[in-house]
């Protein structure tokens, strides 16, 4: 139990650290904004500089108490949290070449599975919502979709 | 030189006629809107697709798309990268996107990466005040900016560099003022404008015609001068012209369209082909006129030509006003 | 008063389309309230884009929204009577007498209750909104840019109440919404800020690609987590019919909680979480004389569900009146008329009265279809809760990547809305709440524009900010909402500690 609060709070620092880095960053590129004029006082810098600071100094708050945070997932589960994200971005990249349909086919199965449905389950759910999904979109609701270009 | 130049264009047309029946129409005709539904763009593109079915000239409807961002940027980075030779696509452009090539804000492309195809339309740009201001005409206007030129709020529905911002330096400079220290109040659009001229925040409204019409009608404000080369015709026939009243300016704010740099001449000659016929319809007037446009025809070369020359004048003009 | 405006919203929520729209809302609502994994803000996020690239006017969008948020009001207390588990944030209360009266198999009893209950409390709340809405709309014009921005620094100052336990994460959480709100064209210079040379952030980062990556994205990996820990869902109802005695007896408790709630949702900040835990102590307070609270007193049940519907149409007042949001799902809304070019505020009921008349009228007539739906169909909400995670998940992605994909045709937008969601997963992880950033987002904008066109009219004169009486006002009530919350909940707190020891 203590070994979990402790490393949480270092998750916090870390995060803390992250912004504080953001800030920095953010606030450097703010002043670097290039305009040719402007017409009011302040201009495009101002703001995103005083956000910077603000920002700055509430994660300086934030480090040195950084509260309750949950654990970070680890190992198989961290597995599958990862798995979600690189599904889509597969379906993304897939969407435009492969079409809707073929491309939610494929998120639906790999999700579904990564839930933790069997593989048979995960496919005929992914039919499912391949059809469905293209039917209300396409049919229904005549939203732009992309066909495909592979088949045509 | 006036007859040779209607004798070529007579024969223009008639090649266009004679080859435009050998031409198919598009498949899917398209007009993509570079912003959100309901803005410029989409009047614009709502203009060709219902005219043109109206009139017959195309048999299947045209879709009207939408692609926002970058008030067009987007739109033209998509229509170079990906439908560059798609004859069935035409994308809605007006002269803020032909000044917004000329400022560099298009992203690597210049006036060139797309084949201009005609505007079927234009809008004026005008100067506003309240209706209870006590300036009558743009002389006055001019007179009392100089008497007091750090008291003077000019508000407009777009940043520093905007079509509306173009103008009130057009009037700064007038006034023998330097536009950098303007002091310009970017709003959201003309409704906007109108609000805070109503609610005495600002002395000074730059804007265009058809949407500051209505509310001169009703008594909410009062149009100064016309950006026009003559006077407008309808509710705004008494209104001078800023010619008139002694400042050389004209803002015409034109609704076109253009295609793909890789369109096949056939395709790009059957739009301009289509476009000349659809400008001669009642149809299509009717519609112009629901759409609080002006006449401003101007299709295939002439369109062109005045789109480059646009983008030239907008680059003097920006470097003269400091951008 | 001037009602004016109702009758004509009256007149468009009844049109045959946005009937079909409230009602298909209120089902979609009642669906997504009864789902513990995703609460109001989530099914709003969802079909927001999708309403948008529909073509939908902004009148029937917002009625679409409306239906939706207070389906899930209703929908909320499914999850709680039957699972112990709310199914959004409103509904937490409902559960410490809703669950009880399930185990003792009256399942179908407590259902109608908290359906009539609900009703009770939808209808009290949209007669106030409806007396409420046009009593700012006199002071349109007097709005400037000077008068906006204190208006926003008004907003933020509510934002008080939102602070909770741990006041430095809301606030980065706002500071963070605040600058995404700084990416794109400066709406004053004309300069690209943070674009980064894309053009897709010319316009800076799309509301619906942050809401959704906020809200969908991380709410997805969230239940990834969380599935380990399976409820048991209680599936006889026994009778479907409330006794008349029940209701007799929470008729007072439900009318008194409709108010309480009502007042709480007007004040911005103070969501339903906070009404129903105030109209339950009250109630227990005023009426367990027996100390049957807590094992299933029909008055328990009644008291919350009362208040958090009551507290949905309040927090429409600030939104409609001012442009103010008093929650993330209401800073949502705000955000869906701003994808239409409508600037929420003061002067909105004049310009746009069949916007606020027809948001209005829909939620009279929401109330009454959500009554329909809730009573027979209860059943058909029940087997809702049984949809596996493994079918429900990738439904959710679904949707989030076709609302944003059909915004923009664009795959760059889903990747963003992607990256924010992880960069969100991150943060609440670590504690941060995601209604701050979105607060931030919406206000930002708009609170920067108007100081510099402030700033501007006046030539850098800070004293334009003072000048009128409305900001006089408005600074004076600034300062008392930055205070008072913080003092309400610390009471709510202790309130709370004591009824629920759990």
């Amino acid at each position: 139990m203590s070994d979990k609060t402790k490393s949480t709070s270092l998750a916090g620092r870390v995060g803390g650290v992250c912004l504080l880095a953001l800030a920095v960053a953010y606030g450097i590129g703010g002043s670097r904004i290039e305009y040719a004029f402007a017409s009011d006082p302040l201009g495009p810098r101002v703001m995103p500089v005083a956000l910077a600071i603000v920002l700055g100094i509430l994660c300086l708050f934030y480090l040195r108490k950084p509260g309750i945070a949950e654990a970070f997932p680890t190992g198989p589960l961290l597995v599958k949290t990862l798995a979600v994200p690189t599904l889509i971005i597969i379906a993304v990249l897939l969407l435009e070449p492969l079409g809707f349909a073929a491309s939610i086919f494929i998120l639906t199965a790999g999700v579904g599975w990564v839930f933790g449905a069997p593989l048979r389950k995960a496919l005929i759910g992914a039919a499912g919502h391949a059809l469905l999904w293209w039917f209300v979109f396409s049919w229904l609701l005549e939203v732009y979709l992309p066909k495909g270009t592979l088949f045509g | 030189m006036m007859k040779l130049k209607t004798g070529a264009l007579v024969v223009g047309m008639l090649f266009a006629a004679l080859a435009g029946n050998a031409m198919a129409e598009p498949a899917k005709p398209e007009c993509l809107a570079g912003a959100k539904p309901g803005g410029g763009f989409d009047l614009t593109c709502r203009l060709a697709a219902n005219s043109l079915l109206e009139a017959k000239l195309i048999s299947k409807p045209m879709a009207v798309t939408y692609m926002e961002g970058g008030v067009g940027a987007v739109a033209y980075n998509h229509v170079i990268g990906k439908r560059g030779s798609d004859g069935n696509l035409i994308t809605a452009a007006s002269s803020g996107s032909a000044l917004l090539i000329a400022q560099g804000k298009f992203g690597q492309y210049d006036e060139n990466a797309v084949r201009w195809l005609g505007a079927l339309g234009a809008d004026y740009g005008v100067l506003v005040v309240a209706a209870d201001s006590p300036i009558k005409n743009l002389g006055e206007l001019i007179e009392a900016y100089k008497a007091n030129p750090s008291d003077f709020a000019i508000a407009g529905g777009g940043a520093v560099g905007s079509q509306d911002w173009m103008k009130g330096a057009i009037l700064a400079k007038a006034a023998g003022q330097d536009p950098k220290s303007m002091r310009y109040v970017a709003l959201e659009g003309g409704g906007a404008v109108l609000t805070a001229l109503e609610g005495g925040h600002v002395k000074v409204g730059s804007g265009d015609a058809a949407e500051m019409v209505q509310h001169h009608t009703a008594g909410k404000v009062r149009i100064l001068a016309v950006m026009s080369p003559e006077r407008l015709p309808g509710e705004l026939a008494e209104v001078p012209t800023a010619k008139e009243q002694g400042v050389d300016i004209e803002w015409p704010v034109w609704r076109g369209y253009y295609v793909g740099k890789d369109v096949s001449d056939a395709d790009y000659n059957w739009w301009v082909d289509t476009l000349n016929k659809l400008a001669e319809t009642p149809e299509f007037k009717k519609e112009r006129e629901a759409r609080g446009l002006y006449e401003f025809t101007l299709i295939g070369k002439d369109f062109d030509d005045q789109v480059k020359s646009d983008v030239a004048r907008f680059k003097v003009l920006a470097k003269e006003a400091g951008m | 008063m001037n009602l004016e405006y109702l009758w004509g919203g009256f007149s468009v929520a009844l049109t045959l389309q946005n009937l079909t729209i409230g009602f298909i809302g209120c089902f979609i609502g009642t669906m997504v309230g009864a789902l513990p994994a995703i609460g109001p803000i989530n099914g709003i996020a969802l079909l927001l884009p999708i309403a948008y690239t529909m073509g939908l006017p902004p009148e029937s969008t917002m009625i679409l929204l409306a239906s939706i948020y207070c389906g899930a009001e209703y929908g909320g207390r499914i999850s709680s009577i039957l699972l112990n588990v709310p199914g959004d944030a409103g509904a937490v209360m409902s559960a410490i007498d809703g669950y009880p009266l399930a185990r003792q198999g009256r399942a179908g009893e407590a259902l109608m209750l908290s359906g009539l209950a609900s009703f009770v409390g939808g209808m009290i709340g949209a007669t106030g909104l409806a007396l409420f809405a046009p009593l700012l709309a006199g002071l349109a014009t007097g709005f400037g840019p000077a008068e906006y921005f204190v208006l926003m620094v008004f907003a933020f100052a509510t934002l008080g109440s939102m602070v909770g336990s741990q006041p430095v994460k809301t606030l980065i959480g706002c500071t963070l919404g605040l600058m995404l709100a700084t990416v794109g064209l400066d709406a004053t210079s004309g300069a690209y800020r943070f674009t980064f040379n894309e053009p897709e952030l010319g316009d800076g980062i799309e509301f619906v690609v942050l809401v959704i990556g906020l809200f969908s994205i991380s709410e997805a990996l969230i239940i990834l987590e969380n599935q380990a820990s399976g409820f048991t869902v209680i599936r006889q109802l026994g009778r479907m019919i409330a006794r008349a005695d029940d209701i007799r007896k929470s008729v007072g408790t439900a009318l008194r909680s409709a108010v309480m709630g009502f007042v709480v949702g007007v004040l911005p900040g103070a969501g339903a979480s906070v009404s129903s835990a105030i109209a339950y102590t009250t109630a227990k307070r005023l009426s367990d004389t027996e100390g049957t609270f807590g094992k299933g007193d029909v008055r328990g049940l009644a008291a919350p569900e009362a208040a958090n519907n009551a507290t949905a149409c309040g927090a429409f007042v600030p939104m409609l009146t001012l442009g103010v949001p008093g929650s993330g799902t209401t800073a949502v809304m705000l955000g869906a008329l701003m994808l239409y070019n409508i600037q929420p505020g003061p002067m909105l009921l004049t310009e746009r009265p069949e916007i606020v008349g027809g948001l209005v009228a829909s939620l009279f007539i929401g109330n009454i279809l959500l009554l329909i739906l809730n009573l027979p169909l209860v059943n058909l909400f029940a087997r809702v809760l049984t949809v596996p995670n493994w079918l429900l998940v990738p439904g959710i992605l679904v949707l989030s990547i076709v609302g944003v994909y059909s915004t923009h045709a664009s795959s760059f937008s889903v990747l963003l809305m992607l990256g924010i969601g992880m960069v969100g997963w991150l943060l609440r992880k670590l504690g941060f709440d995601m209604a701050p950033i979105i607060l931030g987002f919406v206000l930002g904008h708009v609170m920067e524009i108007n100081l510099r066109n402030a700033l501007a009219i006046s030539g850098g004169d800070i004293s334009i900010l003072f000048q009128s009486k409305i900001s006089l006002v408005l600074w004076v009530l600034a300062a008392a909402m930055a205070a008072l919350p913080v003092f309400l909940s610390r009471r709510a707190k202790k309130r709370l500690k004591a009824t629920a020891p759990a």
